[in-house]
């Protein structure tokens, strides 16, 4: 499988900054991987995002040194649009990416955009909305509906221009917790049914960490480390230097291996953690205590 | 903590919009000096309107609102918001001054008081929220996301209202950066004595800093008890579309191995771990 | 209930049944009635056949309400301008001389003229916001061709306004929230003070505007170049379907300017000689 991104010693300055926000960034994606990518504010992350689309240098002023290609082609090889049918990104603001008058619309949009005829709309329209049952809503203007609601509107407009790359920066951020899930439902389906490669910037990591093939943590403009999301977590002592805190139960296992009380690799989701926590506490009681094991209610 | 009366009563709330939709109804509760309160709930299950009905922005279409024996109806909104301060969630909704001083003094110097006084407030509340000097004649709209927000919390703190609720205030931080805003806001509760009052989806940080959950959903109050006693109840929380945190919902699957469906820290999880397997 | 420009219009209205075009049409056709008639009955003929359409669509009549104090001042102001500001004019027939003000018999019917000329243009318009949603109306100008880069201004522009609106509440609510009290002000304090809403009514849209740019990018929308010339496929007109009543109606109401045309030009219909209100006023006013 060919890296479907690649970007080489890629540095970005703001025209009106005076460091640059990316510093010698070398990565290579390949197609049908899910990366996520943390790190504090500041740290470069929404840039990232944007050179990959070419929003930078399309739409931004700065200095550019090295190179980001997409399928092969630099970034600013593309004409106008064309880089659009391939990477496609969700923002994280619901409010500020709808860019039209009722969901129907909205969906539609990206799609007229492309010179798609009205066929191909349809067959894509039904798609997307299995996809996301977003079908109830289709006459509402965006004042009427949530901002979960309307990310999972964002969602189904980029997936109906099929692009091959997603890209998706703190989409979650101004959700509260069950549209967050269900954000990530609709990925967790997709990452299932088609051979998207899909990036996700998050600071919520709950919901990212099950999903993630690959981790990448941004610091200051540079990538501190980029691994398989297992391997990744087995520098907490890191992440935390950094500024990310691991979620819940990640963290208790962190603590208890710190303790001595664990060994092994950290778990990734809450019924891993469960898991790993009976067979501790099953394992340990034995040879303590061997008639409290029945007598637990 | 509570001594007499509460300094907040809301009894019998109800506040419809002016189309005509019911934002609340009924609401019945007693705020405290001293407390550190969440309020939680879906979007549009009635947060922001309960706020700002507790500082008088809005007044009760029935039910009373009384504060520090104030009731809202009869009281100008230029009294009330000396009580209770609300910050709003996002800065650029307040922020219109070119320079963070005049912007922090803006409050003071509209309640008519005196330079010198206004000096001391505005240093005192820069100081409070971690405000550097440098930024006194800085331009809000040029600073980051963090920076406005605290320059919009000091700017209501200079009014010095007793209770503060600040809405969503870690929203688009990062971990370091909410911890920072959490943790001046939490001196402000043990040091200074301020009641605090948050909104928030993030529910880690209210595990790790709150006493109190008040649990909203479709303009009720559903829930309203201590932290680890709403965290415990997690059928209820998901009909307003919430979950209790990570480090919580491992204690309530593992609640038949001895764990406390109530833990709300990391810490108190490996506590109960070395307790269980001794 | 579904939201117009302007107001509610019931699920059930049989407005619906009609293209959007066809509204639109409606709009600018009728709107030229007025210009026609120069007798204030027809005028007042007119407006009250746009009331009977209003209602017959199931319009809250309650919002006409809203209309009468602007009506009220809209006459005032036209009487005031052309009788009291109209100047003297001997050749006029005088009708009363308040200190020196000379109130003329033409003045007053002339005033009364364009008063019920603006009315119904008015009333058009009005009964055209309040049974459109925001798609009717870029429906109604897609299919007449508009270049996409109108109907779509026009539709943010819609848009924003709405936005801007709540933005603008909010911000009252953050000044009050800090101490602000313009209660019992003068209105040059009020003015003044105007400036504080407009900067951060401002920096939002700024923000937003960035944000919006990305986002229109992102959805492969380009604003010059090849790809901007892209056939679109109006996906958005499928959901109306031009139909025969759509027919009836449009030719209606085209045949009606072209018979009113000629009644007027050839004909010399409606004219103010004989207009049954104006003649009356005269007599008693004379």
């Amino acid at each position: 499988m060919s890296a479907i991104i690649e970007i080489e010693d890629y540095s970005w300055q703001y025209l009106d900054s005076s460091v640059p926000a990316l510093n010698n960034i070398s990565l290579s994606i390949e197609e049908g991987t899910f990366v996520g990518v943390i790190g504090p504010n500041g740290s470069g992350k929404t840039t990232l995002a944007y050179s990959m689309d070419g929003l930078i240098p399309g739409q931004y002023h700065g200095i550019k040194n090295g190179t980001v290609k997409i399928l092969g082609r630099e970034v600013e090889e593309y004409p106008q649009g064309e880089l659009q049918q391939q990477v496609g990104v969700v923002f994280s603001d619901p409010e500020s990416q709808f860019t039209a008058m009722t969901v129907e619309d909205e969906l539609v949009f990206g799609m007229e955009n492309l010179g798609m005829t009205i066929p191909e709309i349809r067959e894509c329209l039904e798609w997307v909305l299995n996809l996301t049952n977003l079908g109830p809503l289709l006459n509402k203007p965006p004042y009427e509906i949530s901002g979960g609601q309307k990310q999972q509107v964002a969602l189904a407009a980029v997936l109906a221009m099929t692009p091959k790359v997603l890209i998706l920066d703190e989409p979650t951020s101004m959700l509260d917790p069950l549209s967050r899930r269900r954000v990530f439902d609709v990925l967790d389906r997709l990452t299932r049914e088609q051979k998207n490669t899909i990036i996700v910037i998050e600071h919520s990591l709950e919901n990212l960490i099950p999903l993630a093939d690959r981790m990448i943590l941004l610091s200051d403009g540079q990538i501190v480390l980029d691994a398989g999301t297992r391997a990744f977590f087995q520098h907490v002592d890191l992440l935390l230097e950094k500024g990310i805190s691991p979620p819940g139960a990640m963290r208790c296992f962190y603590e208890l291996s710190r303790a001595g009380i664990y060994k092994g690799s950290l778990p990734l989701t809450v019924d891993e953690a469960y898991e790993k926590l009976t067979k501790l506490l099953v394992g340990r009681k034995r040879p303590a205590n061997p008639q409290r094991e029945g007598s637990q209610a | 903590m509570s001594e007499g009366q509460a300094f907040i009563q809301v009894k019998d709330l109800s506040y419809c919009y002016p189309d005509g939709s019911q934002a609340l109804s009924n609401i019945n509760l007693d705020i405290s000096k001293g407390e550190f309160i969440a309020l939680i709930g879906q979007n549009g299950s009635g947060k922001t309107t309960l706020s700002k009905c507790l500082n008088g922005l809005f007044k009760p279409t029935s039910g009373d609102v009384i504060v520090d024996g104030l009731n809202s109806k009869d009281t100008p909104i230029v009294q009330m918001v000396r009580r209770v301060g609300y910050v709003f969630q996002n800065p650029d909704h307040q922020l219109f001054n070119s320079n963070c001083w005049d912007e922090i003094a803006y409050g003071p110097r509209n309640i008519l008081l005196p330079e010198e006084e206004v000096k001391v407030r505005v240093e005192e509340a820069a100081l409070v929220v971690g405000l550097p000097e440098l930024y006194f004649t800085e331009h809000p709209f040029f600073l980051t996301k963090g920076l406005r927000q605290r320059v919009a919390i000091a700017s209501i703190l200079a009014l010095r209202p007793h209770v503060i609720i600040v809405d969503e205030p870690t929203t688009g931080q990062d971990v370091r950066q909410s911890f920072e805003i959490m943790d001046f806001l939490k001196d402000l509760n043990e040091k200074h004595g301020h009641t605090i009052m948050i909104i928030t989806h993030d529910m880690p940080i209210v595990a790790q800093y709150t006493r109190r959950v008040i649990v909203m959903g479709m303009g009720q109050v559903i829930i309203d008890d201590s932290t680890s006693e709403v965290f415990k109840q997690a059928d209820i929380l998901a009909q307003t579309f919430l979950e209790p945190p990570q480090i919580t919902q491992l204690a309530q699957l593992a609640r038949r191995l001895g764990f406390d469906p109530g833990t709300l820290s990391v810490d108190e999880m490996v506590q109960q771990f070395k307790c269980i397997a001794m | 209930m579904n939201k117009t420009l302007l107001g509610y219009v019931p699920n059930e209205s049989p407005i619906y049944a009609i293209h959007p075009f066809v509204k639109l049409f409606f709009l600018l056709v009728v709107s030229l009635f007025p210009l026609l008639f120069a007798a204030p009955d027809w005028n007042i003929v007119l407006m009250l056949v746009i009331v009977a359409a209003m209602w017959y669509s199931r319009v809250n009549m309650k919002t006409l309400r809203l209309y009468v104090p602007v009506a009220i001042s809209m006459g005032s102001i036209i009487l005031l301008s052309y009788t009291v500001l109209g100047g003297i004019h001997p050749e006029y027939q005088l009708l009363v001389n308040l200190g020196g003000v000379h109130i003329y018999w033409e003045r007053v019917r002339d005033a009364i003229v364009v008063y019920f000329r603006i009315l119904p243009m008015i009333f058009t318009m009005v009964f055209f916001l309040t049974t459109s949603r925001e798609r009717d109306l870029i429906v109604a100008m897609r299919s007449i061709r508009m270049p996409f880069v109108v109907t779509y201004v026009f539709a943010m522009a819609l848009r924003s306004a709405g936005m801007v609106l709540e933005d603008f509440q909010i911000v009252r609510q953050a000044e009050q929230a800090r101490g602000f009290d313009s209660e019992g002000k003068s209105i040059a304090y009020k003015v003044r003070k105007y400036v504080m809403y407009m900067i951060p009514l401002f920096a939002l849209s700024l923000r937003r505007s960035e944000e919006f740019t990305n986002a229109l990018v992102a959805r492969g929308y380009a604003f010059t170049g090849e790809a901007s010339r892209v056939k679109r496929a109006d996906y958005v007109l499928t959901h109306y379907r031009f139909r025969t009543l759509d027919l009836v109606l449009t030719a209606i109401i085209g045949l009606s300017f072209v018979v009113l045309l000629v009644l007027h030009y050839s004909f010399h219909f409606f004219a103010l000689e004989d207009s049954w209100i104006i003649n009356g006023l005269k007599q008693i006013l004379i």
